[in-house]
């Protein structure tokens, strides 16, 4: 199909003022790559006719929520459509006796929030930039936050799933009961799949009601030791915080800093956040990890209620690198890396190590019960090269201590220089396997070809 | 039967030794079903590997012969998963049992899929931890079949199912490679082969190992038992429990039905007029604990709850629960055999879908009892029939069929926890379409491309179903399974 001739096929779709081209497009480039066109649907039909189009003249496509998340992936091999999602952003349904709820998938996660809200219920997913993001866009990530101590993932919450494939082909998987096994588990599928196995077009969750009380403890630690012994003893005890969040100072001065908390510089800070319908066992709950905390070394300790403790968890979920979050887009990277929970800290102790070694900013921040560690590297004034080359060892670096322990490291969010210099993903187990559902899901490589893992 | 069968079994008596290998008809009886006896199969032979090195020749042997093969852990699915329905080759998985390494710091255990169920549980227990996954068979059934069937138990409103657990596998693929996919750290990146694999019911891969996350024992376990004057009102009080943001550990129910049955079997103090009774755990820190009972008691009230039991001790405990545990056993007494089914409706359903099982059980003569994890909408009609009697078992089985119907018009599933196997395989359309389906099948066939592993399962065996499925849903049928017809396996 000739590019007119496209064009003309999906505006025949969703309508000429919802198809844009030309220097209009500029603003959906992918990692520099400009599409020659941007679709906007409004319709789970539209998205299924559009990739019809998409697949039948052999468009490479990407799919696209609010961007907030488009650094992320490889360089995309080729880039002709964009498939924006904005106008599928409708609430299906908020089953609010049975607490599940159906979006589209370009809801926005604040709108889906705010919806639930009105019957004081809410999705406990809290990935960075949640007020941006799209639910669809969120999945297709596998984008978590703090709360997954306690509320898991994604993969944890989603219990039913619409997705329009590569050809156009529009399947469900999944029910909207809270418990299914019906056929295989289709959900966990698209999670984290970085939309190469189709469009989340629809999505049903399991949803929470509001938990009465909520407060967070927040302790100083001079040494990483002590913030590592806290760490374990909350973790082998019957407390059960929601979230449990290591900062390094950067992060902590930071932090403590927007939130407008009291703080002395210099002091790693071991956050954890306890919720009840009672508010004397988020009490009790608190004073013992106060407890644990003071006796492993921390030299006192804030209590966070409410305003001060949203502010708070926000500012820790929403960090973006460099000191004042002032360094040039392309000199910043993040980093998320998995480990297991008794090893945080030295994986805290080769990102310092390795970002004073190559001069660079480095802010880490982790979620210590879960082993996520996420490292926010930034310059202010170096060349692209030199920022390059530095991110490169620290990454080589750091991942492979991550891998010494089981666990992997990707690259979230960087600048394209810095992505043909090294693999976003990492080595990848059962990549075999991997391939060979991308061949069969989308044969074509229509859906956002070369971005997700050793080439998918 | 399997072409050169003499020389096959030689060759695998040289992999696993010669008492590892079953090929006489008296000793393969044992493997000839699983915990859905409705249906029987003989495998041609069984072999029983102790290390993941054997499972893998054997599946070499499979592979280069083309033979059939099916996983076995302790065979008590109940939806015919373990059988080798069109022949072939049992894989025992019953001398895979190490506990491999429990690693408590980091709240993981790895595990051979042969362990059971409850020995995890025991091994770790005095370290203060437990593996939260308890389905009722915990202890026979295997942690490998449990993967496999994404097995539930009482505790899944609170901590989610086998899935949810979950972090690591090493597979052997049906052309005899191991791969290890997942592991102990979190958010591996790739697709999420764990995930679809938990749930596959052995249809994509023999698990060999499982890693799984263990879970620190919380402060304080407080179980209450409410006793209630029908069935409308015990479940207004689910879904009251529900709708208050309470979530309980367990959250249980059973009917005017059970509770007799259970009563004369297992005496367990429940009242024999009762309507229906309501079990309730709440665990978690002591003074949560404390409050939640209040909450929950409160609903109960609202509901005109006829009586609170509170267990003050364990031994209190375990009586309120002893009932609860000797449902299957006791309904032996009413009828001489039961068809356990097993689907799920959104919870605010209950009442209505209660009333219709009730209409259906008059409908067919046949007592329909429930005993089930009310707190997930999942139910669980044990249908009481007389085998001896053709008739019956039609109408069972049809009775069956009317309520899956009827929880899928309801926006549920088909089955919650017990899987599709071969019971099932023929009502798949009722939920999903053609498309819905062949997605599905595309996972499969990267796992599992040639089929050899574990054929004919899960899938929709005749196309005229799919169209029934599809267009006519209120026509759907019981009809024999394709292996009934075939004589490959018979029901009693
Ligand atoms: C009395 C009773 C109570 C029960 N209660 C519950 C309950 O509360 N909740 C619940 O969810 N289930 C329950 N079940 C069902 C059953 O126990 C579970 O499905 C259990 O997970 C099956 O484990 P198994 O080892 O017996 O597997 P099997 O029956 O041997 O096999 C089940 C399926 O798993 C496959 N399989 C087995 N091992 C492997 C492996 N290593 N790799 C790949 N595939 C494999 C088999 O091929 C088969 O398809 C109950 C059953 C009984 C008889």
């Amino acid at each position: 199909m000739a590019h007119t001739e496209w064009i003309h096929a999906l505006e025949k779709v969703v309508g000429a003022d919802h198809v844009i081209s030309g220097s209009e497009a500029g603003t959906f480039a992918v990692d520099g790559k400009v599409p020659q066109a941007v679709v906007f649907p409004s319709t789970v039909e539209e998205t299924s006719s559009v990739m019809a189009i998409a697949s039948e003249a052999a468009l490479k496509t990407i799919p696209w929520g609010a961007g907030s998340q488009m650094a992320l992936g490889a360089i995309p091999a080729r880039v002709d459509l964009v498939v924006a999602l904005k106008h599928l952003n409708h609430l299906v349904d908020h089953e609010w006796g049975d607490m599940t709820a159906t979006v589209q998938g370009g809801m926005r996660l604040e709108d889906f929030q705010q919806a639930l809200g009105q019957h004081q219920q809410y999705l406990p997913l809290d990935p960075p930039f949640a007020d941006q993001a799209t639910v669809g866009g969120l999945l297709a990530t596998n984008a978590s936050g703090p709360r997954r101590l306690f509320y898991g993932t994604a993969r944890d919450l989603l219990i039913a799933i619409t997705v329009v494939h590569a050809d156009g082909t529009v399947t469900k998987g999944g029910a909207k009961v809270v418990k299914n096994v019906t056929g295989y588990d289709m959900n966990k599928l698209y999670i984290g799949s970085l939309g190469t196995l189709g469009i989340i077009a629809e999505a049903t969750f399991r949803v929470y009601s509001r938990i009465a009380w909520e407060k967070t403890w927040l302790a100083p630690f001079l040494t990483l030791d002590h913030a590592e012994e806290a760490i374990a003893q909350i973790m082998d005890s019957s407390l059960v915080p929601n979230a449990l969040e290591l900062l390094d100072k950067a992060a902590a001065r930071r932090v403590t800093n927007r939130a407008s908390i009291g703080w002395t510089d210099g002091q790693y800070a071991l956050a954890a956040s306890v919720e009840s319908v009672a508010e004397e066992a988020v009490d009790t709950q608190i004073e013992e990890i106060g407890r644990i905390s003071r006796k492993v070394g921390s030299p006192g300790g804030n209590l966070l209620h409410d305003e001060p403790h949203h502010t708070f968890w926000r500012e820790v979920r929403d960090i973006t690198p460099g000191t004042n979050g002032t360094a040039p887009r392309h000199l910043r990277a993040v980093l998320k890396g998995g480990v297991l929970i008794s090893k945080v800290a030295d994986a805290f102790r080769v990102g310092e190590e390795e970002a004073k070694a190559q001069g660079l900013d480095i802010c880490i921040v982790a979620e210590a019960g879960s082993g996520i560690v996420r490292y926010y590297v930034s310059a202010e004034d170096r060349s692209l090269q030199q920022f390059v080359e530095g991110t490169v060892s620290t990454v080589e670096r750091i991942r492979s201590t991550c891998e010494a322990q089981e666990g992997s490291l990707i690259i979230l969010e960087a600048d394209a220089a810095l992505k043909t210099r090294i693999d976003v993903w990492g080595p990848v187990k059962g990549l075999k396997l991997m391939q060979g559902i991308k061949e069969r899901f989308d044969p074509r490589q229509t859906l956002n070809p070369g971005r997700f893992v050793g080439g998918i | 039967m399997i072409q050169g069968k003499t020389r096959i079994v030689r060759e695998l008596e040289k992999i696993v030794g010669p008492n590892a290998v079953i090929h006489t008809e008296e000793e393969l009886r044992v493997y000839e079903c699983d915990g859905a006896t409705i249906f029987r199969a003989l495998p041609d032979m069984v072999v029983l590997p102790a290390t993941t090195h054997q499972v893998a020749e054997i599946v070499k042997v499979c592979h280069r012969e083309q033979i059939y093969f099916v996983p076995r852990g302790a065979g008590t699915g109940l939806s015919g998963g373990a059988l080798a329905s069109q022949g072939g080759i049992i894989i025992g998985l019953n001398r895979m049992i190490r506990i491999l390494e429990t690693d408590v710091p980091n709240q993981r255990a790895v595990v051979e899929s042969g362990v059971v169920n409850v020995w995890l549980a025991q091994k770790i227990s005095g370290d203060g931890y437990y593996y939260a996954p308890d389905p009722a068979s915990q202890t026979a059934c295997t942690i490998g079949g449990n993967v496999a069937e994404n097995a539930g138990g009482v505790h899944t409103p609170k901590y989610g199912v086998t899935t949810n657990h979950v972090l690591g596998l090493e597979v052997v693929l049906p052309n005899g490679e191991t791969v290890e996919i997942g592991g102990k750290v979190l958010d591996p990146p790739g697709y999420d082969l764990v995930g679809v694999f938990v749930g596959s019911e052995g249809t994509f891969a023999i698990a060999t190992t499982v890693t799984v996350r263990i879970l620190h024992k919380p402060e304080a376990v407080k179980t209450l038992m409410g006793i209630f004057h029908n069935i409308e009102d015990a479940s207004n009080a689910v879904s009251g429990i529900v709708a208050r943001g309470i979530i309980p550990a367990c959250l249980e129910m059973m009917d005017k039905l059970s509770i007799q049955a259970v009563e004369k079997w297992a005496k367990a103090g429940y009242p024999m007029d009762a309507g229906a009774v309501l079990l309730v755990e709440l665990d978690g820190p002591k003074a949560e604990v404390e409050a939640l009972a209040d909450l929950v008691v409160e609903v109960f009230q609202a509901q005109r709850v006829r009586e609170v039991r509170v267990a003050k001790n364990d031994e209190e405990r375990e009586l309120l629960w002893k009932g609860r545990k000797a449902a299957l056993a006791a309904m032996g007494q009413i009828r001489p055999d039961c068809y356990l089914q097993d689907a799920v409706i959104p919870r605010t359903k209950l009442p209505i879908i209660l009333k219709e099982i009730e209409e259906l059980s008059q409908e067919y003569g046949l007592p329909v009892a429930n005993v089930f994890h009310a707190g997930d909408g999942n139910l669980h009609p044990f249908i009481l029939y007389d085998g001896r009697y053709e008739e019956e078992i039609r109408k069972a089985v049809e009775l069956g069929a009317r309520i899956m119907n009827r929880c899928v018009e309801m926006g549920g599933s088909i089955t919650g926890e017990h899987g599709v196997g071969l019971e099932k395989q023929d009502f798949m359309p009722l939920m999903y379409t053609e498309d819905d389906l062949e997605a599905m099948m595309k996972v499969k066939c990267a796992f599992n491309p040639d089929q050899i592993l574990n054929p004919g399962k899960i899938f929709p065996t005749s196309k005229s179903c799919v169209e029934v499925g599809q267009h006519k849903r209120d026509r759907i049928r019981y009809e024999p399974h394709r292996i009934e017809k075939e004589g490959l396996a018979q029901r009693f």
